[in-house]
């Protein structure tokens, strides 16, 4: 079985927000490092544990600027057998964009399923996987968090994360199936398979090679840092006190 | 714009979260010289359909078959896209939680529309709106524009205050495209009874974090919070830990909150927990740690041994 599993290289999430954004504006910053976004690792990891039902061609897919290489790196040196990289050329891509060229590679990989993660850490957005399985035609699980496919690998039955509380659905394939925290841990990739995994197969692709439309429908038009909370924070030194603060404030 | 409320339903009754996407239609509404309906899909919906027609709306159309019982993308998605296309929308709005964080993107995907996710508030710009919504863990705002005819959103109910009421309006059957279909099918829902106030719109939180240390000191949570009338919630370690199911967890992948009162019990205060509740009025901090970050954000703190000061609270309160 083949699966695609997407990645994407964001902010570590310990950067100062100022840095953030000013790297966000294209303001040269050195404050920024990048990570693999947390659940597409999940997701790459979810991938290689599906070794035992039958997967055995991992490819990773990622759209991003050869800067980014080495967080994409990290994830094929999980375990992943080869990748796909689309150059976005410097431009800024919105979500309808990325998931326009993850169709293409589907349509040209056909594969059993895509793996992605929930969300990007960066962009708290939550929106690729479901923009995908909708173009594709695809059915979709999302926030999964246990997968357990049936015999001969036609379906399968995934609990979703939900506000009101474990959803089970049993999902025919091919579908996008986007990967929450619960789902697994996963590993580090170790100093011998990052090495490897230079050898792997790289298909490389421009943005603009793919006839996906130019012309974003949404685009950023400027940040704000958000309104801090009261300020100082007052301190009690023991429960009564806390208690008297609290009937003071009319909380309790 | 021409505005279409997309309802959202939770175990058979109406979504709080509906009240918030109500409220951002009737601002956007005014902002814009435009009017708003409200669609809501399910089955055996009539005593449902009039909690939701108070606001003013247009017109509530009722989609109800006995394929729409359990929440499905697919076939929720061709509904609202039916809908929209019937009666040419030009705005799709539904509060942010974890049905239209699914359904959503698809159904802007299928409109060929621009969305924006988890939005606070409207923006004026050149002629137009833009909208502002919280990224990266909370920590910065980003103002976002649509460029599309047709704008998919959906709204932070922890920024956005009630609607306003208003008439009814005219109650609609909308017959929805699609038929049955085995692609995806529901098994079952697996859910952990409190009794508890609902998390997501309590006025009282009671946040226990890995500083209980084991399941246990649950009840002990859960004595104080019965005693405060408050909802528990959690970080991800007490989640992972499998001392509560994943519903309790508040932040950036979890649940953001805004109550009146949230009490951080051996909670560090990690941004992806504070992302949660930057919403909250009060933030009352116990932990036994004076540098832990959740003292930089909370309004009233101590520094204290939790073990210590919550059978006091039970006490005392
Ligand atoms: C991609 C990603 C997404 C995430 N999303 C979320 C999210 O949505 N929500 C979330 O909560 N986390 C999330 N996290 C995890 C987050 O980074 C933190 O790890 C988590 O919030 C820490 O939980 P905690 O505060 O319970 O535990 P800890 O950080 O271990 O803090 C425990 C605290 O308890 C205090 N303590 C210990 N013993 C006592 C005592 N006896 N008395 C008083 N105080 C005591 C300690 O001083 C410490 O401050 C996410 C992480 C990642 C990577
Ligand atoms: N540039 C990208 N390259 C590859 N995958 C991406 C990219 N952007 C988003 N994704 C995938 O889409 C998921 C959801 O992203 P988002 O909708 O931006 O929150 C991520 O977890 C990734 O798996």
């Amino acid at each position: 079985m083949k699966v695609l599993v997407t990645v994407k290289p964001v902010a570590d999430p310990n950067t100062p927000p100022a840095a953030w954004i000013a790297a966000q504006q294209g303001k040269p910053t050195g404050e920024v490092n990048h990570v693999a976004n947390y659940f597409d690792l999940i997701a790459v990891e979810q991938a290689i544990r599906l070794k035992d039902v039958g997967v055995d061609d991992i490819c990773i897919v990622s759209i991003t600027g050869d800067d980014k290489m080495a967080q994409v790196r990290s994830a094929i040196a999980m375990g992943a057998n080869r990748a796909i990289l689309i150059d976005p050329e410097g431009k800024a891509l919105e979500w309808h964009q990325i998931a326009a060229a993850l169709k293409h590679v589907v349509e040209q990989e056909q594969p059993a399923f895509v793996l992605m993660g929930k969300q990007a850490t960066d962009d708290d957005a939550s929106q690729v996987g479901s923009i995908l399985a909708g173009m594709l035609g695809w059915p979709q699980a999302t926030f999964v968090s246990e997968m357990e496919f049936n015999a001969d690998r036609t379906r399968v039955k995934v609990g979703r994360e939900t506000d009101e509380g474990v959803e089970v659905l049993d999902v025919k394939l091919p579908a996008v199936i986007t990967c929450d925290l619960r789902l697994n841990e996963p590993r580090y990739a170790t100093l011998p398979n990052l090495i490897k995994s230079k050898k792997a197969p790289l298909e490389r692709f421009k943005f603009s090679e793919l006839g996906i439309a130019a012309d974003p429908q949404v685009t950023v038009e400027g940040f704000a840092l958000p309104a801090g909370r009261s300020g100082e924070c007052r301190m009690v030194k023991d429960a009564d006190e806390l208690v008297g603060v609290l009937k003071e404030m009319k909380l309790v | 714009m021409k505005i279409l409320v997309v309802a959202e339903m939770q175990l058979g009754k109406l979504k709080p979260s509906n009240g918030a996407a109500v409220r951002f239609a009737q601002d956007l509404a005014a902002k814009t010289g435009g009017s708003f309906d409200i669609v809501l899909i399910g089955h055996g919906l009539a005593d449902l359909a009039a909690g939701l027609n108070k606001y003013g709306a247009g017109a509530l159309h009722v989609i109800d078959a006995p394929r729409f019982e359990n929440y499905l993308p697919g076939s929720f998605c061709a509904a609202v896209v039916g809908l929209v296309q019937a009666e040419g929308y030009t705005a799709v709005i539904g509060g942010e939680a974890t049905t239209s964080r699914d359904i959503f993107p698809r159904i802007a995907g299928a409109l060929g529309a621009g969305m924006c996710k988890g939005v606070s508030a409207i923006v004026d710009a050149g002629g137009g709106v833009a909208y502002q919504r919280a990224v990266f863990s909370g920590m910065a705002l980003r103002t976002e524009r649509i460029h599309t005819p047709i704008h998919v959103l959906t709204v932070d109910p922890t920024a956005v205050g009630e609607p306003a009421e208003g008439p009814a309006g005219a109650v609609k059957a909308f017959a929805a495209p699609g038929g049955d279909d085995d692609s995806v099918k529901f098994v079952e829902r697996r859910r952990a009874e409190s009794g508890r106030p609902d998390l997501a719109v309590a006025e009282r939180v009671v946040g226990a974090g890995r500083g209980i240390k084991s399941a246990d000191y649950l009840e002990t949570i859960g004595t104080l919070a019965d005693k405060l009338g408050a909802a528990i919630g959690s970080t991800r370690a007490v989640v992972d830990a499998g001392w509560l199911p994943n519903e309790f967890q508040v932040g950036q992948t979890g649940k953001a909150i805004a109550p009146k009162l949230y009490l951080a019990i051996g909670i560090s205060g990690a941004v992806q927990h504070s992302a949660g509740i930057r919403g909250a009025k009060t933030i009352v901090a116990i932990n036994k740690d004076p540098e832990a970050p959740i003292f930089k954000i909370a309004d009233v703190g101590i520094v204290a041994d939790l073990f210590d000061v919550v059978p006091k609270l039970i006490e005392k309160i």
